[in-house]
């Protein structure tokens, strides 16, 4: 996937046109898909314990404060995407694998949360470690 | 960032206001700071650096402005931090409209 590993290294470059009125259009009624054709090789399985990182970056991250250090299972592999938290500063596409994640309410929340409430959470290779 | 938009697990920010058939758009102002800002994605800005613009609002001004001067508050943020416009000439412009509208 040569494509792929320029795209990893590749500072972001927007094309700086004015959008005309048919691709706004477009763009409102078909939105814009951040998934990537890749084969890269997902870092966890289904079924897997995760924790998310303890990270506090300064820049931009999807990786909410309250689940950072807590362990979920990995429910769901949705595929390869762009990473948000280095496109969002121009720096790098960084594709890699997105999960739905389950946190038992309780591990986020304490014994005060209902046992059986769970949260599903979208998060992406470089939020996660084993746990 | 530990910024003010992630409120998971904040308290004492009251409930939240549900309208009945709310509108799209509460004024005409907000339509045009949509389009003005939809216009940029992905073609003068990733809409996750625009997300990121509006985290880094200072966190008061943040919490107590309303989504679309949110939105407003991103976009003048990456036109001046990006060269495309400076803050003297958003602020010339806002005074010729006043003017010209009054």
């Amino acid at each position: 996937m040569s494509a792929t590993h320029q795209l990893e290294t590749m500072t972001i470059e927007t094309s700086n046109q004015c959008m005309t009125a048919a691709a706004a259009k477009a763009l409102l009624q078909q939105g814009l898909s951040c998934q990537v054709n890749s084969d890269l090789p997902p870092q966890f399985q289904v079924g897997d314990l995760v924790r998310a990182r303890v990270v506090h970056p300064a820049t931009y991250t999807r990786l909410p404060r309250y689940v950072r250090g807590k362990v979920g299972t990995v429910m769901q592999d949705h595929g390869v995407y762009v990473f948000p938290d280095t496109v969002g500063q121009l720096l790098a596409t960084k594709p890699q694998h997105v999960y739905s994640v389950r946190f038992p309410a309780q591990a986020l929340w304490g014994p005060a949360a209902p046992a059986s409430d769970a949260l599903y959470l979208d998060l992406f290779d470089d939020h996660l470690e084993g746990p | 960032m530990n910024g003010p938009h992630d409120l998971g697990g904040m308290q004492g920010l009251g409930a939240i206001p549900i309208e009945e058939n709310e509108p799209v758009f509460h004024s005409a102002w907000e339509a045009k700071v949509f389009a003005m800002s939809f216009a940029t994605f992905s073609t003068f800005f990733p809409v996750d650096e625009t997300r990121h613009a509006a985290e880094r609002i200072p966190a008061g001004e943040y919490l107590s402005a309303s989504y679309y001067e949110r939105w407003l508050a991103a976009l003048e943020l990456l036109l001046t931090e990006h060269g495309w416009l400076t803050p003297a000439e958003i602020e010339d412009r806002i005074t010729h409209l006043r003017q010209t509208e009054s």
